[in-house]
């Protein structure tokens, strides 16, 4: 048994050695290829710092391709874990930041911040998307937990789904009726990789880091809360205390990938059910692998954004809404829902 | 399709005029009733003719042309706009007291509120590329939509030129009965005159100078296509070529987007930006890295341009008097490339 487990064990990390260096090479591809076409060899010596690119060309590569990059590593990895994060701790294989509600309230916060508040500092949004996100994951979980038999499943779900509706016609609403917001906030209806660069990158990285290295602690938490609440509490862990670190960091991730992108939705929900089907239930190995998986099908989205309305972009959030939607369906059609 | 639309509000006019005959002959100092029995007919922008049995009393106007009717001294009863009134550029010299507000989100319009004013026309800008008038395109809401049923639509085509808009609301107007003969208009109009003169006098000294359109956003760089902006059209006329973007979007002919990393496909002498959010867009456009490889914004040659809201001869000269001025002031080798 010792010895099938630590076999098992080699082979998923050596998948994720495999799926780091797609990952890799999706970066350089990111980096590369773009809606203006510029050759390979000027993209390397523009790297290397060689130069031989226009001035232009520079900074296309320099200063628009590889922070839109970076921000895809680190947004992707925020709401994979932030999807894989609220699955486990609610234990309901649809929970994810956007169904739930959580991006939309990031979003509605957002915006009421800069309709209302006449708020335009970046800074300002990454907190306002955080406050938004954390009420939206109150009001979810308080809607869930009335009635007897608590938060289930089912009832976070049709919670989340309820708070989300609110939540974004509060956001249209302001949205259609405030000029301003209208002109400054087109992007967070959909979310999207597209002009955030360098300063936007530099405001919300640590906040993910933090939020990434938090979320890698709680393997074992979850694996725990997987057997449900009894055998948690007999297995020593503090149920309500862990449910609430978690979904910190759930809303750290969520807050601080919205505050960059606007609402990306979809990624938190594929991404769990990705790293499950490699690596199957143990957490210890589905969060490294959500880290790895979700930062490889947001950047493969936001590639494929950039060709299929040249000389324009499609913004990343469609694309991957048009890839999440069957999937979605997918998933409720032929996996069992009650699994986890 | 949209020209038959028409077939129903007339058979439902008949008795909306009746109506409106019995309000004229309760309110205190009642409008000519001369008038009421000569059949009023009307060739709006779109080729429509619609005929009344009367001259129409009560009018309910989207907010641009709004501001047009209102310039030729017709009140209407009711306006609706898409965005706040108060934020509206071309209403800002009216004074609306007594208007009755019917929406100020675009896509949204009290219909209940419209039909207790019983209007006799509607009248709102002609979009030629969607053939829809505002308030009636694609995306509002249904229930808004059946403003239509209360009575016709009329209105100027959002076209070749915002001088024949100006030119049909007139029109309009005068059928209403205005009297577009005053002094005041016709100050407004020497104003205008001169204000294009003077246009084309700035431009000739900037001999050969193209300009380029645009809207940026945090997304993407917006390129306005002339053919559906009637004052670009007006500029090139007057001297200022407005450069034709060559891929516009299928779905909204009135753009072309560009990607920011394609950002100086065109490289125009000066950029004229979208003043409906200026200076916030100028302030998006800045933050991206390759803004400057437009070489126009490197130099600073940026001068807003009023984008789709000019209704009026005293808008018009005002913002050509202002452009004008602004294009002066730059460096006098533009253009020598």
């Amino acid at each position: 048994m010792a010895f099938a487990a630590t076999l098992r064990g080699r082979g998923l990390a050596a998948g994720l050695v495999a799926l780091a260096a797609l990952l890799a090479l999706l970066c350089v591809a990111s980096i590369a290829v773009g809606s203006r076409s510029i050759d390979f060899a000027t993209v390397v010596s523009t790297l290397t710092g060689e130069g031989g690119g226009t001035d232009t060309e520079t900074a296309v590569i320099n200063d628009i391709r590889v922070p839109r990059t970076l921000l895809g590593l680190l947004v992707g990895a925020a709401l994979g874990l932030a999807g894989t994060l609220l699955q486990g701790v609610t234990r309901n294989p649809l929970a994810d930041p956007g169904i739930m509600g959580l991006s939309a309230g990031a979003s509605a916060f957002v915006v009421l911040g800069v309709a209302l508040l006449d708020i335009r500092q970046l800074t300002a949004y990454v907190w306002l998307a955080f406050a938004g996100t954390a009420a939206a994951a109150v009001l979810v979980y308080a809607i869930a937990s009335m009635g007897r038999d608590g938060p289930t499943p089912v009832k976070l779900a049709l919670a989340g789904a309820a708070v989300a509706a609110g939540m974004w016609s509060l956001t249209t609403g302001v949205v259609m009726s405030d000029l301003d917001a209208l002109n400054e906030m087109r992007f967070w209806q959909v979310g999207s990789l597209a002009g955030r660069n360098f300063p936007v990158l530099e405001q919300v990285a640590p906040f993910i880091l933090v939020g990434v290295a938090l979320a890698l602690a709680c393997g074992r938490s979850l694996n725990a809360l997987a057997l449900g609440d009894e055998s948690a509490r007999a297995l020593g862990q503090r149920v309500t205390l862990t449910r609430v670190g978690i979904l910190a960091a759930v809303t750290i991730l969520c807050g601080a990938a919205t505050a960059a992108c606007g609402p990306i939705v979809f990624l938190g929900l594929l991404v769990p059910h990705m790293a499950r089907a490699i690596c199957g239930p143990d957490y210890r190995w589905i969060l490294p692998y959500s880290v790895v998986l979700a930062p490889i099908v947001l950047l493969a989205a936001d590639v494929i954004g950039r060709f299929v309305m040249s000389p324009g972009e499609l913004e990343v959030g469609v694309v991957l809404g048009v890839v999440g939607a069957p999937f979605f369906v997918a998933l409720v059609r032929y996996r069992d829902l009650a699994e986890l | 399709m949209r020209p038959n639309r028409i077939s129903l509000p007339v058979l439902a006019i008949a008795a909306l005029a009746a109506l409106a005959l019995v309000a004229c002959g309760s309110e205190a100092g009642g409008v000519s009733e001369a008038d009421g029995d000569a059949a009023w007919s009307f060739t709006d922008g779109s080729g429509k003719t619609v005929e009344l049995d009367a001259r129409p009393q009560r009018i309910i106007a989207h907010a641009t042309a709004a501001a047009s009717l209102l310039s030729f001294g017709i009140r209407p009863v009711g306006i609706y706009a898409d965005t706040p009134i108060e934020d509206d550029p071309g209403l800002e010299r009216f004074d609306l007291e007594g208007i009755e507000i019917l929406g100020e989100t675009w896509g949204e319009i009290d219909v209940a509120k419209a039909a207790e004013l019983q209007p006799d026309l509607i009248v709102a800008d002609y979009w030629p590329p969607e053939d829809a008038y505002s308030g009636f395109e694609e995306g509002v809401k249904e229930k808004s939509k059946k403003l239509a049923e209360l009575a016709p639509v009329v209105g100027a085509a959002q076209g070749e030129s915002v001088v024949k808009l100006i030119e049909t609301y007139e029109r309009l107007a005068e059928s209403l009965g205005a009297d577009t003969d005053s002094p005041e208009i016709a100050a407004e109009k020497e104003r205008f005159e001169k204000a294009v003169e003077n246009f084309e006098k700035v431009t000739a000294e900037k001999r050969g100078i193209t300009a380029l359109a645009v809207s940026p956003t945090p997304d993407l760089l917006y390129v306005a296509v002339p053919e559906h902006a009637p004052e670009l059209l007006d500029f090139t006329r007057w001297g200022l070529e407005v450069i034709v973007p060559d891929d516009p979007d299928q779905k909204l002919p009135y753009w072309e987007n560009l990607s920011w990393e394609n950002a100086d496909k065109y490289q125009p002498d000066l950029l004229l930006i979208d003043d409906r959010n200026y200076p916030d867009n100028l302030r998006d456009a800045e933050k991206q890295p390759t803004w400057e490889s437009i070489r126009a914004a490197k130099e600073g040659a940026i001068v807003p341009w009023p984008g789709y809201w000019l209704h009026t001869y005293a808008d018009l000269a005002e913002q050509l008097e202002r452009m004008a001025k602004e294009i002066e002031k730059l460096d006098p080798s533009l253009g020598d490339e």
